[in-house]
């Protein structure tokens, strides 16, 4: 029996046997095929690279499989890239591990690696050593993903948290609470997606933008916990306080009215194609500028700055209050008379 | 009879109130010799004379202490004779060790008021005159003992006048550590668009000026500044509203006593309570039409307070007539107090600002009282009660310190018997009250010289109290209390004594409870320290999480869902109500509060609000007393009582009733379904006092049926006098609670 004849993943296909090497070969290896990916070693052979490397792992959930503006596969590629590409450097190879749950449909699988290989390509990433492996059925939620990704530094680019100076402005490359919103509404069937789209991309435009700056300290990509989080890290780092204004941050109009609706504050929501920047006050202009500049930037704004004067993250409010955004709590509950 | 030599302390309100001078004169009036001592916190007298004297001297500093004093004799004590040959005041000893009292604010007393109208006064208009008797005290003391040195007087210097009287123990001024004149003393400032004004007199008459013209001045008083406008226009209202982001709550309004007596319509626990030196805020029936229709904005009553500082009553008898005269803050911030800061923080609310160069060292909110069944009950217990002290019933082992809730914060310090509680500090959302929050810790631990080794805080993790109690826990043991615990902990001290065990009904917006769901319509019973949860009303799900509490029209729409009632099935509802379905972001809850707001929204009444209890205060204006009351259905489930509100939804939109008639049944049907979980419970468990707690009792209809027919049912009720029923008395309910689990 061939893969192409099976319509639904078994056991079978984790046994090392003719089944898995269809589903590597048939679907893996067609998708990802590079130079570099070679199903017969265990292990891939790089070529030399001359500068430092950088070394990222992530693993993916999500649920659904496929979402409004992406789906596992090219999320997977993207929150490696951008987690190297914060880290200033520039990607280049992926390790690809896939849990595959028993019952998963096939065709889902292959549009999801073709996602995937296609988000690689247009990342300019290879991915060049994989595994796969099946669960029983109800043991994953459908399919896992883990990834390493290796990336050459930039020269002369000193990314650091502890950079972080008071006074330092903080630029996000577009609107926030995007990917967390479509998400929540696709894994609920709401059945009202229709404007919202996650904002899944690979950011390296936007960083390669930026590294030029003489002022450019930090860059970080707001996934879980928003870009409250981000801040949150700040401020338990460097011992600073952020202040946000709530008119300079950019939300879309559906994610406002879907989380209004809902309840929630998208500032805690997860980005998956954003950039918060913290830059000098000096440089701030021209970050923006050059984000600006960019398709995968027009809505970039710069959202607030660093202070010594609190050691909170403050939210200034449109209506000229101040709120003390928390770190996120597991469980929200109301606090509220 | 041969004269002997006694030695009397007393503690109590014995500071700062003229108590020395007043032992001074009462001695000479009894021709007694000896002398009198400021201890820490306390008085010593030595007095020698005939034995029969010397009792009526004791009873006398009690019955004819001064009216502020609040003397109590702690020991007398006979030793050995001594005639030092004529009366003394001996200086302050600031090493004696003990209990120490912190005096309030006092409003300006009759003899200062007619220095301020006598030309001939060198005091004459002079908006810092005070006495032993009067004047500013909690807000200006920097640590004690309470000399000069260490309040913000210390920085103005005695002219050769004042002095004198300072140091004269037959004057009223003998040790009035604010003593001040024109010379010496604190002087206004009025400063807008950058220019300032710094005579005194043209500073009030710019004031002034500007008010007529219809502005909004930021003025700066005892605990903080207020922002005052003319209560009788309404286009100065309506400005001043939407300046301040404040489109409905009402605004309180300063009034002379004359207005006052032709304006209301007062009974006389109205106007004792009004006149009292602490000069709260009282919610009065105003006669319509005389002050401007946007100061309560469609609530029945209007809070008045009476001048309480000579600058107060300066400003009114300048503009003569009423002001409104509100906090001058960010929503739900304490009160600001800082010159520099008032103007960079309002400086989109107003653009006038009557300044004075008298620092206040901590806010002081003003206090809010209403009247419920004939009896003065606090809302907010801020300037001239704080600092806050009640007398435990008990002995605490050891110093607790408890942070209090969210909302309407307070934190309260507890040692031996005594409990102090800190001024209202309000939602601790801001880093401004954050901060009020953290200097309030330290402040009242320090004045107090008491090192607290137990914290207590609220079990709710999301509140900023919680936080902070649990970043102290390596070094100091936290225990969490429930909200409702608390609530009912702070009942108790209305009336500690009797063996009885208490039903209390807890009944408020939100509180964290036992199972984990959000409390607030709670039937505790017990005593302190071990309360058993044995009714509740049916829990239904808060759509939108903190939102439900501004918007009470989410109340409304779960609860016409949970009752499947057909209503908000339009399809600008299908988000929420598929979320409600799957419970995201809606948790369960049994709050009364909500009920309220869903009640007031089905009417029609209020589906959005601009602050907390909003919804509930406009239904309870269209009620009256006179409705025929149902029970609610009340049912076992889990070994409690729950009470069906499934009738609600239909009941509260059947337009074929008039509002009233909705307004009045709802209420009355709530009073009379808490009868019923007592009457049960009675049954149940046997006899309890009941106790009504929680902000839902804030509510005077429901408060007073619910007090008149647990009455009639043979029930001893307490709704509280002494603490307010919100969440400020979570603070003082959590000392309760910590010690009697221990």
């Amino acid at each position: 029996m061939s893969i192409s004849q099976e319509t639904h993943i078994s056991l079978a296909h984790g046994n090392g046997g003719r089944f898995m090497r269809e589903l590597i070969d048939g679907i893996f290896f067609r998708h990802l095929n590079n130079p570099l990916l070679n199903t017969r070693s265990d292990a891939a052979s790089l070529p030399e690279l001359t500068s430092r490397l950088k070394m990222t792992t992530d693993g993916f959930i999500v649920n659904p499989l496929e979402f409004p503006g992406g789906d596992i596969g090219s999320l997977a590629i993207h929150g490696t890239v951008n987690d190297l590409a914060v880290s200033g450097a520039e990607p280049k190879f992926i390790a690809l591990n896939a849990f595959i749950e028993e019952g998963l449909e096939i065709a889902l699988l292959d549009r999801l690696v073709g996602s995937l290989a296609a988000a690689a390509r247009n990342a300019g990433v290879q991915v060049v050593a994989g595994d796969t492996k099946v669960v029983s059925r109800g043991e994953g939620g459908g399919l896992y993903l883990a990834t390493t990704g290796i990336g050459c530094s930039v020269d002369g680019l000193d990314l650091d948290i502890m950079n972080i100076r008071p006074g330092d402005k903080i630029l996000v490359s577009g609107s926030v609470g995007d990917h967390g919103t479509a998400i929540m509404l696709a894994r609920e069937q709401f059945g009202m997606s229709g404007d919202l789209k996650s904002d899944s991309a690979h950011v390296l435009p936007l960083t390669r933008a930026i590294y030029p700056l003489p002022g450019l300290r930090f860059l970080r990509d707001p996934t879980r916990g928003g870009i409250v989080s981000i801040m949150q890290e700040i401020r338990q780092a460097t011992g600073l306080g952020v202040r946000l204004s709530e008119s300079g941050i950019p939300i879309l109009d559906p994610v406002a009215s879907v989380c209004s609706m809902l309840g929630y504050d998208p500032l805690y929501l997860a980005c998956e194609g954003r950039v918060v920047a913290v830059v000098a006050n000096d440089s701030a202009q021209q970050a923006l500028a050059s984000w600006r500049a960019l398709p995968d930037g027009e809505n970039a704004a710069i959202v607030g700055e660093i202070e010594n004067s609190s050691q909170h993250v403050i939210l200034e409010t449109e209506l000229g209050g101040e709120r003390i955004l928390e770190e996120l709590e597991d469980d929200p509950l109301p606090r509220i008379c | 009879m041969s004269a002997v030599t006694r030695e009397i302390e007393l503690d109590g309100q014995v500071q700062g109130v003229g108590f020395r001078p007043f032992v001074y004169n009462l001695a000479q009036r009894h021709a007694l010799t000896g002398w009198v001592v400021n201890l820490k916190g306390r008085v010593r007298i030595q007095v020698s004379g005939d034995p029969d004297v010397l009792d009526q001297f004791a009873d006398d500093l009690v019955r004819l202490a001064p009216a502020i004093a609040r003397p109590h004799i702690r020991s007398v004590r006979q030793v050995g004779f001594a005639d030092p040959g004529g009366f003394k005041i001996l200086t302050s000893d600031s090493e004696q060790q003990a209990d120490i009292h912190i005096p309030p604010d006092y409003a300006l007393c009759d003899a200062c008021a007619a220095e301020l109208d006598d030309p001939n006064d060198r005091r004459f208009r002079y908006a810092f005159n005070n006495c032993t008797q009067c004047g500013p005290r909690f807000t200006i003391i920097r640590a004690l003992p309470y000399d000069r040195r260490n309040t913000s007087m210390a920085a103005f210097k005695m002219c050769k006048c004042c002095a004198a009287e300072y140091h004269d123990p037959g004057n009223r001024r003998f040790h009035a550590e604010p003593v001040a004149c024109p010379a010496c003393g604190p002087q206004l400032s009025f400063s807008s668009d950058g220019i300032v004004e710094s005579d005194p007199e043209r500073a009030l008459e710019r004031t002034i000026k500007a008010i007529r013209d219809g502005h909004t001045v930021a003025v700066k008083g005892v605990g903080g500044y207020h922002l005052v406008c003319d209560a009788r226009s309404q286009r100065a209202v309506a400005n001043l509203r939407l300046q301040k982001n404040r489109p409905h709550k009402p605004l309180a309004v300063l009034v002379t006593p004359d207005w006052f007596e032709r304006h209301v319509n007062a009974d006389d626990v109205t106007r004792s309570l009004i006149m009292h030196t602490a000069r709260p805020i009282v919610l009065c029936d105003v006669e319509p039409g005389v002050l401007a229709d946007g100061i309560t904005m469609g609530m029945p009553s209007t809070g008045l307070f009476l001048p309480y500082s000579p600058l107060h009553q300066r400003l009114l008898q300048s503009f003569d007539g009423p002001l409104v005269a509100t906090s001058a803050n960010l929503s739900g911030e304490p009160v600001l107090t800082d010159n520099v800061d008032v103007e960079t923080r309002l400086g989109g609310v107003c653009s006038a600002y009557l300044h004075h160069n008298r620092a206040i060292v901590r806010p002081a909110d003003d206090s809010v009282f209403n009247i419920i069944a004939g009896k003065a009950r606090p809302m907010r217990l801020g300037r001239g009660y704080s600092p806050y002290e009640l007398t435990l019933p008990f002995e605490l082992a050891e110093p607790i310190l408890a942070v209090g809730g969210q909302m309407k914060n307070t934190i309260a310090l507890g040692w031996n018997n005594r409990m102090v509680m800190s001024s209202h500090i309000g939602e601790l959302t801001s880093p401004r009250s954050l901060s009020v929050f953290e200097n309030a810790v330290t402040d009242l631990q320090q004045l107090y010289e008491v090192d607290a080794s137990v914290i207590a805080c609220d079990a709710h993790p999301g509140y900023a109290s919680h936080r902070w109690a649990m970043q102290q826990s390596s070094a100091r043991e936290v225990i969490e209390i429930f909200h409702h615990h608390a609530h009912a902990g702070a009942l108790t001290l209305e009336n500690p004594a009797g063996d009885k065990p208490w039903l209390v009904f807890a009944w408020d917006g939100t509180g964290f409870g036992e199972d984990g769901t959000i409390w607030g319509g709670e039937t505790l019973l017990g005593v302190p320290g071990n309360w058993r949860r044995v009714a509740s009303f049916r829990p239904f799900r808060l759509p939108g999480g903190d939102r439900v509490s501004r918007e009470p029209w989410r109340s409304a729409a779960s609860l016409c869902w949970h009752s499947e009632y057909n209503a908000y099935n339009a399809p600008k509802y299908e988000l929420l109500h598929s979320a409600w379905l799957k419970g995201i972001n809606a948790l369960y809850s049994s709050a009364a509060g909500r009920l309220f707001d869903g009640a007031s929204a089905l009417c029609g009444i209020c589906e959005q609000a601009s602050f907390e209890g909003q919804a509930a205060m406009l239904l309870e204006a269209y009620a009256d007393s006179h409705a025929v009351a149902e029970t609610l259905e009340i049912y076992h489930q889990n070994g409690i009582l729950l009470a069906d509100w499934r009738t609600l939804p239909a009941k509260m939109s059947d337009d074929s009733l008039s509002l009233t008639d909705r307004a009045s049944w709802f209420h009355a049907t709530l009073a009379e379904t808490l009868v019923e979980i007592a009457r049960r419970c009675r049954e149940t468990y046997g006899d309890f006092r009941i106790g009504l707690t929680g902000g839902v009792f804030q509510n005077r209809c429901l408060a007073e049926q619910a007090l008149k027919r647990t009455a009639e049912s043979g029930f001893e009720t307490v709704l509280p006098q002494q603490l307010p029923c919100n969440d400020a008395a979570i603070s003082a309910g959590q000392i309760i609670e910590v010690h009697s689990r221990r």
